[in-house]
């Protein structure tokens, strides 16, 4: 017990006498274990993030008849409450879409029927002038592709007269889409209006479901939906997933190497004070060991020295890297990062480690000879 | 005099000096190894973009109005305007030239399709394109492109097709309604004009391609009896992401801002010099690939200069801290300069010049083990290394100057503030 105490005694002393080496030894540490903790805590929610922006680049999985059977439609009170009962809870957004050949006067355009509820947390890149279409029960309102507008002379508040075989709609144009993609082609409507057109009522021709996750977790949620819709394609769309997964990988990789650099200069910093601090301590290691201290006891009052010093600085550096985060977060993101508290243990250890790497320079203080020492070399 | 000090002070005890001037090496390394890679990252990524695929549609200016379900155009094949194929190599003689990573002309013909071997004839589309082509540019170059570019995902069980024969490619669906095998012989008919194909091989694409057959343009344009035509281009282009200064209607700028604009790779601006180079187009950006890559490059960017100026910051304490502490170590020598009459001003002139000169040194090792550092970082994330930029040298050794001066600053202060009595006592 009195060993105990004394070694805590001498342990305080000596953090208190050498104030300030040691303090700029814990800048040192501090401020790396802030850049590591706010690049740690920032990484995991930038690939959250960084995934949800790949997200909103469209629908990554694709359901609709199989190819090549004459059953052009299929029953959607069926599917989409079938989909919806599964409760996967990754799927972001579910679109169904029914498209009919219609006219409007003389010229043949396609419409569109789907839930635009649905579409607009789906696609992300439509341009829209003029105003959207709000609800699903909106049977009047319209959105037209830039092209067809053009072509059909069309601008937000014109009607416009659609007949398909024996059926009519009238509709206002809500506003213009420019997509750059087939829909610049089409009148968009909702999907109780198209079924109406087409006298297809209860049936869509496919569906497009956004799924957030990893490339495993979108595999397994397609596989569910294949189990689970018999009868029916599911698949994926691949444009997307190959690029994500190389992008994501690639910052991944920058990331880790730039914490792995800001570490190496942490130790750079610590090394630098460690080595000052050892010259200063020449003369009280002399006089530890005359005194009967052996080599072993001293080494470990060193490396607890170390050791404080590098979780101290492993907290304020955490705390410090948490308000760094959230700025970043903010600033980057437009997002709230929250601290994550998985982020502590290893910041601390990381920073006790490079604390303890870096008091490499005392333990060269183990060949002290107390004779020279006390005679004043 | 003073000179002769400081050159002293390198040759009596150099080790603490090679100590400063090795951490300042290595502080500047970091720096100038992240600055490199933060550079060039954006490049990079744009780059692992056009994996994406064609952010650009080019179409005809007088096309009637596509009926397109799926992908696939209903439109009869008279209805509709052409585009001439022999005007593809001017592409590659617009201002960005070298961002126009590759382009591929489409083609659908509607025709009746038989396996060899079998009567029966079923209906199916075949899409004219390139694989990999030679286009002949008009300053004598040629330039190989294809939907190699344009869709990189399509994935071929066998081989693509070569441009000159009479292969083709035919997709999953199709191949299993037909029973078709690479090898398989299939015979194509459409309006008067036949073809007997070979198979070189089943793509997936999960589009409409899975229900057609990919054959050479040329085949394409003599089944529908348009010679030299097409129908719509994909390019590929390699573009900066698009701000508010991009959307501006380029009618509307002053002649410095448009020639900012000109000579920016902004998708509009490569949309504006395509329309024109080719005559009777109409060219839109693919706004989900286009949008996307802008929103997120722009976000990586961002995250990637917090992280350089982390670095930074981070080697600028430790070269900081290395000064401060070598700087304490000469209490005993500012001491002894001050009892033989040094005023604080020529102590102070002293240590900066010797600081300076350790940070020039520091700094111009630093540099060129950055880009070493730099080299092998740029190949072990991206694959590439990326390029030598002279200008950083000038850049890391103001830096090291900076970070030394400042490191050295504070306890050189309170030093010479310091009484030489005690200090020559041995205190």
């Amino acid at each position: 017990m009195a060993r105990r105490s004394m070694f805590l005694r001498i342990l305080w002393k000596l953090l208190g006498a050498s104030r300030g080496r040691l303090t700029v030894a814990l800048i040192a540490l501090t401020s790396g274990a802030a850049v590591c903790s706010a690049l740690l805590n920032v990484n995991l929610d930038a690939e959250r993030k960084l995934t949800q922006e790949f997200r909103t680049l469209g629908a990554n999985i694709v359901i609709a008849p199989p190819t090549g059977s004459s059953e052009a439609a299929l029953a959607d009170a069926g599917v989409l409450d079938r989909i919806a009962a599964l409760r996967i809870p990754q799927i972001v957004a579910t679109a169904p879409y029914l498209y009919v050949a219609a006219n409007s006067g003389s010229q043949p355009v396609i419409l569109a029927g789907t839930w635009f509820d649905q579409v607009a947390k789906m696609n992300s890149w439509w341009k829209l002038e003029g105003g959207w279409v709000s609800s699903r029960d909106d049977h009047e309102h319209c959105l037209v592709g830039f092209t067809a507008a053009r072509q059909l002379g069309l601008a937000p508040g014109s009607s416009v007269h659609l007949r398909s075989g024996d059926h009519n709609i009238s509709l206002t144009v809500a506003g213009i889409v420019t997509t750059g993609g087939a829909e610049d082609n089409q009148i968009l409507t909702n999907l109780d209006s198209a079924q109406a057109l087409a006298g297809l009522s209860g049936r869509v021709g496919l569906v497009q479901i956004s799924v957030s996750g990893t490339p495993a977790e979108i595999e397994r949620v397609t596989r569910t939906l294949a189990d689970n819709l018999p009868g029916l394609e599911v698949r994926p769309v691949r444009q997307i997933a190959a690029a994500e997964g190389t992008i994501l990988g690639r910052i991944r990789g920058l990331i880790f190497w730039t914490i792995a650099l800001i570490l190496v200069l942490s130790l750079l910093g610590v090394l630098a004070s460690m080595a000052a601090l050892a010259m200063e301590r020449r003369r009280d290691v002399g006089l530890m060991k005359a005194l009967g201290g052996t080599v072993p006891r001293i080494m470990r009052l060193f490396l607890a020295e170390a050791g404080t010093l590098g979780a101290v600085g492993g907290m304020l550096g955490f705390l410090i890297g948490v308000v760094l985060a959230r700025w970043i977060g903010e600033g980057i993101f437009g997002v709230v990062i929250s601290a994550r508290f998985e982020v502590l243990p290893i910041t601390i250890a990381l920073t006790v480690g490079v604390a303890l790497a870096g008091a490499f320079p005392l333990r060269l203080l183990g060949r002290v000879r107390p004779a020279d020492i006390l005679r004043g070399e | 005099m003073f000179l002769r000090i400081v050159s002293d002070s390198f040759t009596r005890k150099p080790r603490r000096k090679v100590l400063t001037a090795a951490a300042l090496a290595l502080g500047m390394a970091v720096a100038t190894a992240t600055l490199e890679v933060a550079l060039d990252v954006g490049d990079r990524l744009a780059r692992e973009f056009r994996s994406l695929g064609a952010n650009l549609l080019v179409t005809p200016a007088s096309d009637t109005l596509p009926l397109e379900i799926g992908g696939v155009d209903y439109r009869p094949v008279d209805a509709g305007a052409y585009l001439s194929a022999g005007d593809l190599g001017k592409l590659k003689t617009i201002f960005w030239r070298n961002n126009i990573m590759g382009f591929a002309p489409f083609l659908d013909v509607p025709v009746a399709i038989a396996s060899s071997g079998s009567q029966e004839i079923s209906d199916a589309e075949l899409i004219g394109t390139w694989y990999s082509h030679s286009v002949p540019v008009p300053d004598g170059s040629a330039f190989t492109t294809g939907v190699s570019a344009t869709d990189p995902w399509w994935h071929v069980d066998g081989r693509w097709f070569s441009d000159t024969s009479e292969e083709g490619v035919a997709g999953a669906a199709l191949a299993q309604r037909l029973n078709l095998r690479a090898g398989n012989k299939v015979k194509i008919d459409a309006g008067g004009h036949s073809h007997t194909l070979t198979i070189t091989g089943i793509v997936s694409t999960g589009g409409r391609e899975d229900n057609s057959v990919l054959a050479p343009l040329a085949i394409a344009q003599d089944l529908a009896g348009r010679p030299g035509q097409y129908r719509r281009l994909l390019v590929s282009a390699l573009t900066k992401p698009a701000d508010a200064f991009s959307e501006r209607d380029p009618a509307t700028m002053t002649a410095v801002e448009y020639d900012r604009w000109y000579c920016s790779p902004y998708i509009s601006s490569i949309s504006h010099q395509i329309q024109q180079q080719l005559p009777g187009v109409e060219v839109r950006a693919i706004r989900q690939v286009a949008e996307g890559e802008g929103r997120i490059l722009t976000r990586v960017s961002g995250l990637m200069w917090i992280v350089t100026i982390a670095a930074l910051f981070a080697a600028a304490l430790a070269v900081g801290a290395t000064s401060a502490t070598t700087v304490l170590e000469r209490r005993s020598e500012i001491g002894l300069m001050k009892a033989l009459g040094a005023s604080r001003r020529a102590v102070g002139a002293f240590f900066v010049a010797e600081q300076l000169f350790l940070a020039m040194v520091g700094g111009v090792l630093g540099y060129a083990l950055g880009f070493v550092l730099a080299r092998a970082l740029g190949i072990g994330i991206f694959g590439v290394a990326p390029a030598l930029r002279w200008i950083l040298l000038p850049i890391v050794l103001v830096l090291a100057a900076v970070v030394a001066l400042l490191g050295s600053l504070l306890p050189l202060g309170r030093a010479s503030r310091v009484d030489p009595a005690p200090v020559l006592r041995g205190e």
